[in-house]
């Protein structure tokens, strides 16, 4: 049939970015796979309307709408964005992998700024800085215009720029 | 007015872009959202002013040290999920959530 081929071009090339996506939303990778497994299904019964345009895109806002879904479900709990980000910073923290011309200090004060930034910045750092997500990507993921995560993210690296600046960490902090 | 001349008054000359412009303009520069012509423009005058090219070394090294933090999905993981998709594409799974 058409559609499965369809969802086997458009589909099925997008599973790493739906489940690095996922992780990031859910903070749990078992319910990170089960997010992009109901994403998958909803997205094979939607595929004879994708006009083959942007399917990462497309894809996204499917998961975020399967993720506002699911999450109505569960106890309100699981919803504390500020719990996730944490959990986030916390593997962040731990993990030793650092290219050589990353400085520690220079790291640490990165994570420490990010960190620091209200929920609404950090998601949007998160999914273009550390997932590397397009802007029109983050901002399906998000539900609001590409507009927003330009300025967004502008403020957001603002501050982080700010807060190396006054640790004397940025270049231009020695000029 | 001659170029040097301009640049010697701290005037942009024509088709350049001064600080301002530039600082408008350079996270969408770096992120790889701009249009060819402008990114010329801007790396232009990040070669000449040393200010915006330490600004823009700053903003580099933020996001390659974010980037580091990208985390690795487990292959088992996107095999599971390839194959439950090969099957939704087979029609050997129901299509409930």
């Amino acid at each position: 049939m058409i559609e499965d081929a369809a969802f086997e071009r458009y589909v099925i090339p997008e599973i790493e970015v739906l489940l690095r996506v996922a992780g990031s939303l859910t903070r749990n990778h078992a319910e990170a796979e089960d997010l992009v497994q109901d994403t998958l299904i909803r997205a094979y019964r939607g595929i004879d309307r994708f006009d083959g345009r942007y399917p990462r895109a497309w894809l996204l806002t499917i998961l975020r709408n399967t993720h506002i879904n699911r999450n109505r479900r569960r106890r309100p709990a699981l919803l504390r964005e500020s719990d996730m980000a944490s959990d986030r910073l916390a593997t962040a923290a731990a993990d030793d992998r650092t290219d050589g011309f990353v400085d520690d200090g220079f790291d640490a004060e990165i994570l420490r700024a990010l960190g620091a930034l209200d929920e609404l910045f950090r998601r949007v750092v998160e999914l273009v800085d550390i997932d590397g997500l397009t802007y029109a990507e983050a901002a399906a993921v998000l539900g609001v215009p590409v507009g927003t995560i330009m300025s967004r993210l502008h403020r957001a690296r603002t501050r982080i720029r700010d807060r190396l600046d006054r640790a004397g960490l940025s270049p231009r902090s020695h000029m | 007015m001659t170029r040097w001349m301009m640049t010697l008054l701290g005037r942009t000359p024509p088709g350049r872009l001064d600080c301002h412009q530039v600082a408008e303009r350079l996270q969408h520069y770096l992120d790889g959202h701009i249009d060819a012509k402008r990114a010329r423009r801007i790396a232009a005058h990040l070669e000449e002013c040393r200010r915006c090219g330490m600004e823009a070394e700053t903003y580099e090294r933020v996001k390659a040290t974010l980037a580091a933090h990208r985390s690795n999905v487990p292959a088992t993981s996107i095999d599971r999920l390839r194959q439950f998709a090969e099957r939704l594409a087979r029609g050997d799974e129901p299509l409930t959530t």
